[in-house]
C-alpha cells in the first residue's frame, strides 16, 4: 500500500496535503444562515414578571424575541423562528435558590403563549433550554433559554395575536462538588405583571384569506390514531380541543365556535415526520432481530475539535438497544431505594455497527473548500449505565445514566478544491476514542463516555436526560493518534496526527425519543417501527 | 431485592394511610339518596400536574376526562361514569426519570359516593373500576383497582389522593421488562385535582341525603 505514487505535480501535492489537514476532523459546514426571509417581522420584548419564589414574589424581567412573519394564509401553518426567552431574576433570588448549597442551575422555561384573533384563541406553550449557568455572587441572574416553538394554523382571515402570558422555570440546581442540591430541582411560577406594556403582546400577523379553502367537515384525527409519515398535521393540544375529542357528544354546539379559533401543533414529533426522508433507516431485521425489550432511537450531535476550534457534526445516527430491567434496592429505613438499569445496544447503519458516513466542508485558510468523508465504527458494545435513587417521602427522585461506547474514527475521502487526495483505505485513528472513565476497574478499555442526568420533583416535571426519552448527553473525549492514513507512498499519519489528535474535545449528543418496537407508541414509533423522533442537534 | 420490594410495600402502603384520604363512616347516618344537579355529560380538566406513582413518581401535566353524571341511590352509589380519560398528550407526554410514560385507561372508570358532609358541600368517595396499561420504553404494566378522592360542590373540583393499596399492579397480564421497581407487590398512588363541568358550562353539584 506505500508503494510509489503515480506521477504526480509535487509542489501542489503538499499543498493539497497541507490543507487538507484541517479539513480532517471537519468543521461542520457553518454558513450562517443569515437570509432574512421577506415578509419577516422580529419581536423583541422585554416584559415585567412576578416570579413565586420559595422566599415569596419577586420581579423579574423577561425579554422575548422571536421572528414571525407579517403576514400568512388562513388555513397555513408557520412556526415563529429563533425563539428566544432571557429570564433575569434579582439578586434576591439568587440568593433563594443558593440557600440549598447550589451553585450552577440547569433551566427549562415555558412560557404560555396567548394567540387570539377576535373573539377566538388558542394557547401555546413555548419551551426552551438554557445552558447551564453558574449562580453569581453578586447580582442578578440571567438565563437565555432557545427551543423549538409550536406552529400555528388561523382558520380564518384577520389580525393573529401573540401575547406572553404566565412563564414557569423549571429549575434543576447543582452543587460545586456535582451532587444533587437540596432542593435538586425546583418550578418557579412566574406571572405578567399587571402594568406590562401591551398587555404582553409579543406581535401580530396578519392572516389573509385562502384563496382554496379546504371543504368543510370534522376531521379531526383521533388522539390515539395520527398519520405521522403522512405529514398531517398534529393534534391540536389546547384543553378544550383535548376535551372534545374524549367528549362523546353534546360538542356540536361548540364547534362552530371553536372551529374558528387557531390551532397550535407542536413541532415534535410531527414536524418530524417531514424531515424523516433524511433519517437513515433505524430498524431491527433478520441479521439483527427485536426482543419484547427492543428499542431503537437516533442520536446527533456536535463533537468540538480543540485544536481546530471547531465543531464536527456527528449526523443522525441508528442506535439498536436492548433495554434492562430497571432494579431498585431500598435504602435500610424504606424511605426510598436506590435504582439502577444496564442496556447494552450498538450503532446500526446498513447491517453494520457505525454512523452513516458524513462529510462536512470548511474553508482551509479561509478560502479553500476542504470537504472530508469519515465515519465512526464501533469497536465492541454500547452498553447504558443508569444510577439514581428515588425518595418515597418526597418523591424526588434523580437518575445519572453513562453511556460508553468505543468508537474508531475512520477516513475515507478528502476533497481539496474540488480534487480528491487519496488517504487510503485504511486512514483511521490508532484506538478508539477516550474518555477518562471513572471506573476502569469496571469498564476497562478505550471508550467514549457520555453522561446524561436528570432530576424529578413532583408535581413538576422532569428536568434533564431521561432515560427512554431522550435529551442531552455530554462529555470529554481524545481522539488518538491516526494511522494507516495516505495511500500510494504517502504518509499522513503525522499530519492528521499532529492537527486533529489531542485531550479535551467536547462531546454533546443529542438522544432522541426511543421506539419500543413491540410496545408500539403511535407517538414514538414510526408504522413501520422506527424512531418517529428525530433529535436536533445543540451546541 | 425481592424481599425487600414486599417489605416496602408495607412500609409504604401504611405511611401513605396516614396521609391519605379514607373514606370512614360519617358521623351521622349515611347518606343513600344522591342528588346531582345538573345531570348528564360532564368534562374534566386537570388543575395543576397530575402525579402518578409505581415506585418512582411521573407528572402528567394535561390530564382529561369526559362522562356522564347521574343521580344515585344507595351506599356507596355511583353518581358518574367515565367514559374517557386522558393522561398527557402526544405533545405533552406524561414523563418521569426514565423517560415517557403512555398511560392508556380501559373505561369505563366510575365516581363512586360514600360520605357526604352537608356543612362543606363535600362528598367523599372513590374512583373506581381503574384499569389503565401502562408503558414506559420496553416496559409495561397494567394497573387496576381504585382511588380515593373527594368532590367539593363549590369549587367544582374532584380531588383524586389514593391510599397506597388501592391500586395494585395485575399479574395478568404481569409486567415485562420492568425489573424490581414494577412488580405485583408495587403499590401504585394517583393524585391530582380536576376541575368539572357539565355540558351547559356550570359546576355540578353532588348532594347526599338520608331522607
Amino acid at each position: 500500500m506505500r508503494g510509489h505514487r503515480a506521477a504526480a505535480p509535487r509542489l501542489p501535492r503538499v499543498r493539497a496535503r497541507t490543507t487538507a489537514i484541517g479539513a480532517f476532523v471537519v468543521l461542520a459546514a457553518m454558513v450562517p444562515a443569515a437570509v432574512s426571509a421577506a415578509g419577516t417581522q422580529e419581536a423583541d420584548v422585554t416584559l415585567p414578571y412576578v416570579c413565586r419564589l420559595p422566599s415569596g414574589e419577586l420581579p423579574a424581567t423577561v425579554r422575548v424575541t422571536a421572528d414571525f412573519p407579517t403576514a400568512a394564509t388562513a388555513g397555513k401553518a408557520f412556526t415563529p423562528a429563533d425563539v428566544t426567552t432571557t429570564v433575569e431574576l434579582p439578586a434576591e433570588a439568587v440568593a433563594d435558590l443558593a440557600r440549598g448549597r447550589a451553585s450552577g442551575v440547569r433551566a427549562v422555561t415555558r412560557l404560555g403563549v396567548g394567540i387570539a384573533q377576535g373573539e377566538s384563541a388558542a394557547e401555546a406553550t413555548w419551551r426552551g433550554t438554557a445552558p447551564p449557568a453558574a449562580l453569581p455572587a453578586s447580582g442578578p441572574l440571567t438565563l437565555t433559554a432557545t427551543g423549538d416553538v409550536p406552529s400555528v394554523t388561523a382558520r380564518v382571515d384577520g389580525a393573529l395575536a401573540f401575547s406572553a402570558r404566565a412563564l414557569d422555570l423549571d429549575l434543576a440546581l447543582d452543587t460545586p462538588d456535582g451532587t444533587a442540591a437540596d432542593p435538586a430541582a425546583l418550578t418557579i411560577g412566574c406571572s405578567l405583571a399587571e402594568d406590562a406594556p401591551k398587555r404582553g403582546l409579543l406581535a401580530t400577523v396578519q392572516i389573509e384569506p385562502d384563496p382554496e379553502p379546504p371543504a368543510t367537515g370534522p376531521a379531526s384525527p383521533a388522539p390515539s390514531a395520527p398519520a405521522p409519515d403522512t405529514g398531517t398535521p398534529g393534534t391540536p393540544h389546547s384543553p378544550d380541543d383535548q376535551a372534545g375529542q374524549n367528549g362523546q357528544d353534546g360538542q356540536g354546539s361548540r364547534d362552530d365556535q371553536e372551529g374558528r379559533a387557531p390551532t397550535v401543533t407542536e413541532r415534535a414529533p410531527r414536524g418530524a415526520a417531514t424531515r424523516r426522508p433524511d433519517a437513515p433507516p433505524c430498524r431491527y431485521d433478520e441479521r439483527h432481530p427485536s426482543t419484547s425489550a427492543s428499542l431503537d432511537a437516533y442520536v446527533t450531535g456536535y463533537t468540538n475539535v480543540r485544536k481546530l476550534a471547531g465543531a464536527s457534526l456527528i449526523p443522525l445516527s441508528c442506535a439498536l438497544i436492548e433495554q434492562g430491567p430497571t432494579d431498585i434496592e431500598l435504602f435500610p429505613d424504606y424511605s426510598g431505594g436506590y435504582l439502577s438499569q444496564h442496556s447494552q445496544g450498538t450503532l446500526w447503519y446498513r447491517g453494520k455497527p457505525q454512523t452513516p458516513p458524513f462529510q462536512a466542508t470548511f474553508l482551509t485558510f479561509g478560502f479553500v473548500p476542504t470537504k472530508a468523508t469519515m465515519v465512526l465504527e464501533q469497536t465492541g458494545p454500547m452498553t447504558m449505565d443508569g444510577k439514581g435513587e428515588t425518595s418515597f417521602v418526597t418523591l424526588f427522585t434523580k437518575m445519572e445514566t453513562r453511556v460508553r461506547v468505543p468508537l474508531v474514527l475512520r477516513v475515507t475521502a478528502l476533497e481539496v478544491n474540488g480534487t480528491p487526495l487519496d488517504v487510503g483505505t485504511g486512514c483511521r485513528t490508532r484506538s478508539p476514542l477516550r474518555s477518562e472513565e471513572p471506573e476502569p476497574a469496571k469498564f476497562p478499555g478505550d471508550h467514549l463516555v457520555l453522561t446524561g442526568r436528570s432530576s424529578h420533583q413532583p408535581p413538576a416535571l422532569p428536568v434533564g436526560y431521561l432515560l427512554s426519552s431522550g435529551g442531552p448527553l455530554t462529555g470529554e473525549v481524545t481522539i488518538p493518534a491516526f494511522t494507516h492514513c495516505g495511500g500510494k507512498g504517502e504518509d499522513l499519519d503525522r499530519l492528521l496526527t499532529a492537527s486533529v489528535s489531542g485531550p479535551g474535545n467536547y462531546v454533546k449528543q443529542m438522544q432522541g425519543q426511543t421506539c419500543a418496537v413491540q410496545v408500539f407508541n403511535p407517538d414514538q414509533c414510526t408504522k413501520d417501527l422506527q424512531p418517529l423522533v428525530i433529535p436536533v442537534p445543540e451546541r | 431485592m425481592k424481599k425487600h420490594t414486599r417489605r416496602l410495600a408495607v412500609v409504604a402502603g401504611a405511611a401513605a394511610a396516614a396521609f391519605g384520604l379514607t373514606a370512614g363512616p360519617a358521623s351521622a347516618a349515611p347518606s343513600t339518596v344522591w342528588t346531582v344537579t345538573p345531570t348528564g355529560s360532564y368534562t374534566a380538566t386537570n388543575s395543576g400536574n397530575i402525579v402518578l406513582t409505581a415506585t418512582i413518581p411521573m407528572t402528567c401535566t394535561t390530564s382529561s376526562a369526559s362522562g356522564t353524571m347521574s343521580s344515585a341511590t344507595g351506599n356507596p352509589a355511583t353518581v358518574a361514569t367515565i367514559s374517557a380519560i386522558s393522561f398527557g398528550t402526544s405533545a405533552s407526554p406524561c414523563t418521569s426519570v426514565l423517560g415517557n410514560v403512555s398511560t392508556v385507561a380501559v373505561t369505563p372508570w366510575t365516581v363512586v359516593a360514600q360520605d357526604y358532609n352537608a356543612s362543606t358541600g363535600v362528598t367523599t368517595g372513590y374512583v373506581g373500576n381503574i384499569t389503565a396499561n401502562v408503558s414506559a420504553g420496553a416496559c409495561k404494566f397494567t394497573v387496576t383497582g381504585k382511588a380515593s378522592g373527594t368532590y367539593t360542590n363549590s369549587s367544582g373540583v374532584l380531588a383524586v389522593n389514593s391510599v397506597a393499596g388501592e391500586l395494585v399492579v395485575s399479574s395478568n397480564p404481569a409486567p415485562v421488562n420492568c425489573g424490581t421497581v414494577v412488580t405485583t407487590s408495587t403499590k401504585p398512588t394517583f393524585k391530582g385535582n380536576y376541575v368539572i363541568k357539565s355540558s351547559n358550562g356550570t359546576i355540578p353539584k353532588i348532594v347526599g341525603s338520608n331522607p
